[in-house]
């Protein structure tokens, strides 16, 4: 535990102000959104931010809605309202499961969109779904507004695209695929992280395959989904690509399993996330 | 319970040691050794501002090592022998400044070699943690100590009954296998805490404590002061299993505040908690003889228990684990050698079970195997050895109301064991009570009706509860009337400790005496005290190991999913013999306490170690049961005996749900061999039994 007497609180009531502020301060002021992993890194010592800049006061960002067909998700909406929000279970179902598999119901009540983003932890289970989703972040500075996908969002372990001076303010998920799935793979505790993640998108015949939890990044290799374009997909294709995801992955070792095991189970669960996705 | 009956727990009412103040104090941060195994050259804490006080070793020469059974802690530690070992001590006015000023202490650490493992910390050439260790064994307080002079085993318990090689000559088949455990968490919700105060030579502790009379007998021998010249001050704990037991943080929190010359608090964080006792790994071997019929001729228990850095209750932990490994069964020839060892982790104590976990996972999978081998059922094997009423334990003890038979039954009926037993597992267990021991308790009359003064300790497993309902029946008065404040040693009679699901047994009885006193007397106050008398020889395992016996079963039926290894839990049931129940909605919750700490220890709960260091101390990394990791379903039952005495029933069902999961397993020949049955290990074993078809 380190003492937090010394951390300057910055609490902005609006998003330009938000954003004011984060251009202002860049780097130098840490950005608080939920605190369910912030929280923990600080007291564990692991990080001891100066400054936090917190986004709780920001009623902008915790709005879930509909445009033109695409769903907007707040930055510091919660798991908890995009796993309850009515449109969302019926349109999104899949994203209402991802974000309803988190942890504990206390964990998704704080932890919010826009954080589990910018946080880029390996082992979270929104990154995979939102990438399979073909899912955007909008980051806005004062230099603009930009949107990227998750693949360019997160680069490496807790590391991302984000600039000093930009805000992570929403997630754009296009209209839902006509079938989506998320498998989690846990090894451990229901409340635990996955040991291996597959999120599964099949919409105008494209299949998208997410693997989450096993690398660096979300893990999606177009080539291999691409052996779907215009087949049927039955049991040995599902199998087939399958046995290439695990083949083509570095799995990363933790408490949850090793590497060898993540290949083993990622030929399984991907295999089942296919057939599932692909089933009439 | 308040007046209008909500509980306090539930009110934020209660009081716990985290919310002990004493006018003027200061708080306390605590200098943790970061390497396993280092000796201080030097310290600095010339940067401490002046409002700040420094304990450092030179602070402590007059004072004495202490421990429960070993007497090798030090107030500070000159050579740190885990990652956390407590080397200096800060006060300062706040938490935070404390916290602050505990990371400007330098310390000029020389590191020395280290072992982590229980089996290498026995080899020749292992880095030994204690070279003066036997020396202290003459000193040690509850039990014999049996040390290995120049080695790292700080007590060797043998049990010995019958002529082990004549009974595996006996055997017509043997089987052997070797079976781990890893290290636990008891992870409380409320961590380890206190305030600790000098007064005209006098200290007083405010602390949550299991052993409040062990607390105080140790402090007085690390402060050299008589021990009335201590008082204990127990508060109600926020949960403990084992970990608030003995001195932990106290002697040098004391040592601190009469330093300071002021009061001066604690309170450990979560990394801290994991730093601070865990529990035993263990490496358990196990050779178990029968003839072609099933009758067990003989077995061979080989157990080498981590008791971590610093012996704690590690003896007494080796030796429970020795015996109960022996199993609940009629066996003409046994030899156990159970070894407490020191190795470079954290120290390891008592825990739910007491060491029973480990050694009857290991001997009850190992009765499925030689059933196996057999072609019999192992329902039928256990049936045909279990121990009867009048039979002989191998410890030399006859056993008396004995009732193995009745939870084995129940617990294989709860699955439809005998219908099929594919996918289903059974586990029967006897583990012993702390003995000897003694209680007593004064019952005094008040002017809305009786408080009991007992040292007894309220750690959420329901002693309050137990008491005032037993009283309210004995003195015929409502259980609201029954007052039972929490222990202080210069008013509670004496008691040995909260442990080992003695309580309500031993208060119990006591209680009847003071009772019957009370009504003997002049109404107003009356004592009662029990003893139960025994212990076993450390070098044969004879003797009485338990006055009175825990005993219980446990069913499992899971299903696999053998691309993964995932196991889905379908049914687990517990079956906890109580001879008569007390409190029955007390005694329910212990038993689905227990079970869901099994089931942690079953699947998932472990600490890992690098090099010493604690990998996943968090509760984020490190797992513990949550309500959805619950078994579809998951039941139990409390099975009785009219006219019988009250058995505890605080721990029984935890050991043996680990075993009855494994065998569950192997019914599907999937053997694991090592906790915890992560779906990993459980797809080695899939692979295996692939590979021997």
């Amino acid at each position: 535990m380190t003492g937090h007497s010394a951390v300057e609180w910055l609490a902005p009531a609006s998003l330009d102000e938000a954003c004011a502020l984060r251009a202002e301060r860049g780097d130098e002021a840490t950005v608080l959104a939920g605190g369910s992993f912030l929280g923990i890194l600080m007291n564990q010592g692991f990080v001891q931010p100066s400054a936090l800049l917190s986004l709780g006061r920001v009623a902008e960002l915790g709005t879930i809605d509909v445009h033109d067909g695409e769903l907007r998700l707040g930055a510091m909406a919660t798991h908890r309202a995009v796993e309850r929000d009515a449109t969302v279970r019926r349109d999104w179902p899949v994203l209402a499961r991802g974000f309803g598999l988190v942890a504990s119901p206390r964990v998704r009540n704080q932890a919010t969109v826009g954080g589990v983003l910018a946080d880029a932890d390996y082992a979270s289970d929104p990154p995979a779904v939102l990438a399979a989703l073909d899912a955007r972040a909008v980051l806005r500075s004062p230099r603009g507004e930009r949107q990227v996908s998750i693949g360019e969002l997160i680069l490496g372990f807790y590391e991302t695209c984000i600039e000093p001076d930009e805000l992570l303010t929403e997630v754009r998920v296009p209209a839902a695929p006509d079938r989506a799935v998320y498998r989690k793979f846990r090894s451990r505790s229901t409340e635990d992280r996955p040991c291996v993640a597959v999120a599964a998108a099949l919409g105008d015949g494209a299949l998208r395959v997410v693997v989450g939890a096993c690398a660096e990044v979300p893990q999606h290799y177009p080539d291999i989904c691409a052996l779907a374009d215009g087949r049927t997909i039955d049991a040995a294709l599902a199998r087939e690509i399958a046995a290439r995801y695990a083949e083509r992955l570095r799995p990363l070792a933790d408490a949850r399993g090793s590497a060898e095991y993540r290949r083993r189970v990622v030929a399984v669960e991907v295999r089942r996330a296919v057939e599932e996705v692909s089933a009439a | 319970m308040s007046a209008i009956g909500i509980d306090p727990r539930v009110t934020g009412g209660q009081r716990y040691s985290v919310d002990a103040e004493r006018p003027g104090m200061l708080h306390a941060a605590f200098v943790r050794s970061p390497h396993p195994h280092a000796r201080v050259r030097s310290m600095d804490a010339s940067a401490l501002g002046d409002e700040c006080v420094a304990l450092l070793p030179d602070d402590v020469d007059d004072l004495h090592r202490y421990g429960c059974q070993v007497r090798d802690e030090h107030v500070l530690a000159r050579v740190a022998r885990h990652v956390g070992d407590i080397v200096a001590a800060v006060a300062a006015p706040t938490r935070e400044a404390a916290l602050a000023a505990a990371r400007q202490v330098e310390v000029d650490y020389e590191e020395l070699p280290a072992v982590y493992d229980p089996v290498d910390a026995v080899a020749p050439g292992a880095p030994l943690l204690h070279p003066q260790g036997a020396d202290s064994a003459g000193e040690a307080v509850s039990i014999g100590v049996r040390p290995l002079a120049g080695t790292n085993v700080c007590h060797r318990f043998r049990l010995v009954h019958g002529d082990i090689a004549a009974g595996f000559a006996e055997a017509d088949v043997v089987v052997q296998q070797a079976f781990r455990t890893p290290s636990a968490a008891h992870a409380p919700m409320e961590p380890h805490a206190a305030v600790a105060e000098w007064h005209d030579g006098r200290l007083t502790v405010w602390t949550g404590t299991q052993t409040p009379f062990n607390l105080r007998a140790d402090l007085a021998v690390a402060f050299g002061i008589d021990e009335e010249r201590v008082r204990i001050v127990g508060a109600p704990m926020g949960g403990s299993f084992g970990a608030k037991t003995f001195v932990r943080h106290e002697a040098p929190l004391a040592a601190l505040a009469r330093k300071a010359g002021r009061p001066v608090k604690v309170v450990l964080d979560r990394t801290e908690e994991f730093l601070t006792l865990n529990r035993h790994p263990s490496v358990i071997r196990v050779r178990l003889g029968a003839r072609r019929d099933g009758t067990l001729v003989a077995k061979e228990l080989d157990c080498w228990v981590d008791t971590g850095a610093y012996a704690d209750c590690g003896p007494g932990v080796a030796t429970k684990l020795g015996y109960a490994g022996v199993g609940p069964y009629r066996i003409p020839h046994v030899r156990v050698d159970s070894l407490a060892i020191y190795t470079n982790l954290p120290p390891n104590g008592a825990y739910r079970g007491y060491g029973a976990m480990q050694s009857i996972w290991a001997s009850e999978r190992t009765m499925d195997v030689l059933a196996d081998r057999l072609g019999m059922s192992p329902l039928e094997l256990r049936r045909a050895n279990l121990l009867r009423e009048g039979d002989v334990f191998a410890t030399g003890e006859v056993m008396h109301d004995v009732q193995f038979e009745r939870c084995l039954q129940a617990a294989a009926d709860a699955v439809g064991y005998e219908e099929d037993r594919r996918g289903k597992g059974l586990c029967v267990l006897l583990k012993g009570m702390q003995t000897p021991s003694r209680a007593a308790i004064a019952v005094e009359r008040t002017a809305v009706g009786y408080v009991i003064r007992t040292a007894a300790c309220e750690m959420g497993q329901g002693m309050r509860r137990s008491l005032q309902l037993m009283g309210a029946r004995m003195l015929a008065c409502e259980p609201g009337q029954v007052e039972v404040p929490p222990p202080d040693t210069d008013v509670s009679p004496f008691d040995t400790r909260t442990t080992s699901s003695r309580t309500t047994h031993m208060m119990g009885r006591a209680l009847e005496e003071a009772v019957r006193d009370l009504r003997s007397g002049d109404g107003e106050r009356g004592y009662g005290e029990v003893r139960n008398e025994g212990g076993l020889d450390p070098d044969t395992g004879q003797g009485i190991a338990s006055t009175h016996w825990h005993q219980g079963a446990a069913a499992a039926h899971v299903a696999v999913d053998e691309e993964t290894g995932r196991l889905s839990i379908e049914h687990v049931h517990g079956v906890a013999y109580a001879g008569r129940v007390v409190n029955r909605e007390g005694a329910e919750l212990q038993n689905e306490g227990s079970m869901i700490m099994g089931l942690g220890t079953a699947l998932f709960e472990a600490i890992e170690f690098a090099d010493g260091q604690v990998a996943n101390a968090n509760l984020s990394d490190y797992n513990v049961p949550a309500i959805g990791d619950l078994p579809r379903r998951f039941t139990h039952e409390i099975v009785e005996r009219e006219g019988a005495e009250v058995h505890g029933l605080g721990e029984t069902v935890l050991p043996p749900v680990p075993a009855a999961i494994g065998n569950a397993l192997y019914s599907l020949g999937i053997a694991v061999h090592e906790l915890p049955i992560s779906p990993e290990r459980v797809l080695a074993a899939v692979d295996a039994r692939a590979a021997a078809a």
